[in-house]
């Protein structure tokens, strides 16, 4: 079994557990003005944390003048309360500390981005869309230099996706503790980038309501401690699930299938019907969309025996990717004071929805679900339960794994074979990097004779690094208007393999590293994982990166080698006991 | 009007990065959603940047722009009677 021993948190409702609980149960909303953030789009109200950068700063001690990243900083922070929560010693234990963020330190990069192109003195600052680098700062700030770190990057999905890990690692005794979580700060890159696609509301965001009109974007970070001890747990995760829509790249389908096989999933790892759960916070994001699709899917699950729902987004705002994590943690805090938090300002009943619940107390919750979705369609949620749950043994002692085909490109000249999978009209969105993405998968899977696979793990340093530098420069450039939605979809790392999953139809698990350059390490643990538990017998994994003039530029400033204008390698793996070998 | 449809019919090539259309693909009144062309709601969203920069125009909600994006000669009807600059 998988415990949860600590947490920590911070976001709009609060600088920690406490705060948050508070706020919660005073149905206080933490959204409003933008305070900290510098963006023109001001009309548009925002959950930031209650902090400056130099508070932040001050309460982890650093004397340093030097720019720092808020959202590393807001990490670090919720990292050191969930150890001190758990009241354990790290010392001669295998600790893993597991990080989601979408735009890892965007904010220090878009804040010195100009000057980062002529000023060496800035070389150290993440120029790479460097999620990897976000959580390595984390570490140190939080006093855990020599832990071992991971980064997943699912898009908002990432924090629960980095739970869903903590807990894998656990069951494969690949470590004995695990600090998993989320941290993402307010940027104009995301501010803009949710913008362009016309989902964000000028007044306080109203999920499941039928005038909901679009989500409010908030701050924050979450982090709990796992174990698999049952002593001195705070509850247990009894089940989870991965799974894609394979839909569309930035919208759910029409009956929320990713959600409905996630939540289907979950409840059957945690051994539970539909009956026993309690609670769901639901992702429930406010935009038309989610709000449907995530009804519908939770109409297929529960039939008329809806349990209370809500989302809490209106507390805390839509936290991105750290949003699956603030939410365990609302969850927790939820379990261990009997309450369910409010569907707050819930006014209409939505055509087609869920009636979402407007909190109760005295309420005791022994099993509850959290749901986190993601762009891409990466549908990812958590069973939490008050009490030890039934032991489940999940991995065989084989650990053997096939490689069934492989497929790589290195310049782009190979790109002209695209044409023998996609269209002109099918790849005019594409970047470089999503075009050699789609071309390599698609001839290793055909030269595997396997059409869908049952998992997709891509692993991306820095992602579609093209697209998000022109973005940065139209932020600039056009004064945050005129911006792009094509630029911005491609600029999360989960957009390779979620594009992957829509075009061979996988829903399967899906699930994208950005650890630097052992990104792609992280991936192929994980495929091996996948199929020694058997939840997998044929796995795609990607590893993609791409550079650009600018990139390559600041390589050679800072006296490194610089990277190929392209690189993808797509792998089929299998089973050795799979009809496929 | 006929010179405001090219200009558009150019503009859209080149915001959706249309490869291998020309203007002369494109007809003024086939459909560009859907069947035509066949743009998704990516390419709606485009098309409201294309209109906000070029002409001044700010359209606030998607779902309302489907009858103006309905084919190149009703976005020029609606950009001549509405543009700004």
């Amino acid at each position: 079994m998988i415990a949860i021993t600590g947490y920590g948190i911070l976001c709009a409702i609060g600088n920690n557990a406490d705060e948050v609980l508070c706020s919660l149960q005073q149905q206080q909303s933490g959204i409003g003005p933008m305070q900290y953030l510098e963006s023109k789009l001001r009309h548009l109200p925002v959950g930031e944390v209650k902090l400056s950068n130099d508070r932040m700063k001050a309460l982890l001690g650093i004397q340093d003048a030097a720019p720092v990243s808020r959202t590393a900083m807001m990490g670090a922070i919720a990292i050191r309360q969930a150890v001190q929560d758990a009241g354990i010693a790290l010392e001669g234990k295998r600790v893993t500390l597991i990080s989601g963020t979408t735009v890892g330190c965007m904010d220090v990069t878009e804040q010195y981005y100009e000057e980062m192109k002529t000023d060496d003195g800035l070389l150290s600052l993440p120029m790479n869309n460097d999620c990897g680098m976000s959580t390595h700062d984390m570490a140190v700030m939080a006093g855990l230099e020599d832990v071992e770190t991971c980064t997943v990057s699912t898009a908002c999905s990432s924090a629960l996706n980095a739970i869903i890990l903590g807990a894998e690692m656990l069951k494969n005794d690949e470590a004995d503790i695990v600090i998993a979580g989320g941290a993402e700060s307010l940027t104009r890159f995301h501010l803009n980038g949710f913008n362009t696609l016309m989902i964000l509301d000028s007044e306080r965001c109203r999920p499941f309501d039928e005038t909901r009109a679009g989500l409010n974007l908030g701050e924050g970070a979450a982090f709990v401690v796992l174990q698999r001890e049952c002593s001195g747990a705070k509850a247990y995760v009894a089940g989870y699930a991965n799974r894609c829509d394979a839909f569309h790249q930035t919208a759910s389908s029409d009956n929320g299938e990713g959600a409905f096989l996630a939540m289907h999933d979950a409840l059957a790892m945690a051994q539970l019907t539909p009956a026993d759960i309690q609670y769901v916070n639901a992702h429930g994001t406010g935009t038309p969309n989610n709000d449907l699709s995530e009804s519908q899917a939770l109409m297929r699950i529960f039939g008329t025996q809806m349990p209370e729902v809500s989302s809490t987004k209106p507390f805390t705002g839509h936290t991105t990717s750290a949003s699956g994590a603030i939410e365990t943690v609302i969850c927790l805090l939820a379990m261990q004071h009997d309450f369910t938090p409010c569907n707050l300002g819930w006014k209409k009943q939505m055509a087609a929805g869920i009636t979402p619940t407007r909190g109760h107390t005295g309420v005791q919750l022994n099993h509850v679900l959290c749901n986190s979705f993601g762009f891409g369609g990466n549908d990812s949620l958590l069973v939490l339960s008050r009490k030890c749950p039934p032991e489940a043994s999940e991995y065989s002692a084989d650990e053997a794994v096939v490689e069934l085909a492989r497929d790589e490109i290195h310049s782009m000249e190979d790109l002209v074979a695209l044409k023998d999978f996609v269209s002109p009209i099918e790849s005019r969105r594409m970047g470089k990097l999503m075009k050699a993405a789609i071309l390599t998968s698609c001839r290793a899977l055909k030269a595997a004779h396997i059409e869908t696979p049952d998992a997709i793990i891509t692993a991306t340093a820095s992602g579609m690094l093209e697209f998000s530098q022109q973005f940065l420069d139209d932020i600039i450039r056009n004064d945050e208007q005129f911006l792009k939605p094509t630029l911005f979809m491609q600029s999360t790392h989960n957009t390779l393999s979620s594009a992957i999953a829509i075009r061979t139809k996988c829903h399967g698990y899906n699930i994208t590293y950005s650890h630097g350059s052992d990104s792609f390490a992280w991936a192929m643990r994980d495929a091996k994982r996948q199929i020694k538990s058997g939840k997998a017998k044929t796995v795609l994994v990607g590893c993609f990166d791409e550079s650009t003039a600018l990139s390559n530029d600041f390589c050679k400033r800072a006296g490194k080698p610089t990277a190929p204008e392209i690189s993808a390698v797509a792998i089929i793996l299998a089973s050795p006991n799979s009809s496929y070998k | 009007m006929d010179e405001l449809i090219y200009t558009l019919k150019t503009q859209i090539i080149e915001a959706l990065s249309l490869e291998e259309i020309t203007p002369e693909d494109i007809e003024d009144d086939a459909p560009l959603f859907g069947q035509g062309l066949g743009l998704d709601s990516i390419d709606a969203l485009e098309l409201i940047v294309l209109l906000d920069k070029n002409y001044g125009i700010k359209l606030k909600n998607p779902a309302e722009s489907k009858s103006i994006f309905a084919s190149v000669r009703t976005i020029a009807h609606y950009v001549a009677e509405n543009r700004t600059k």
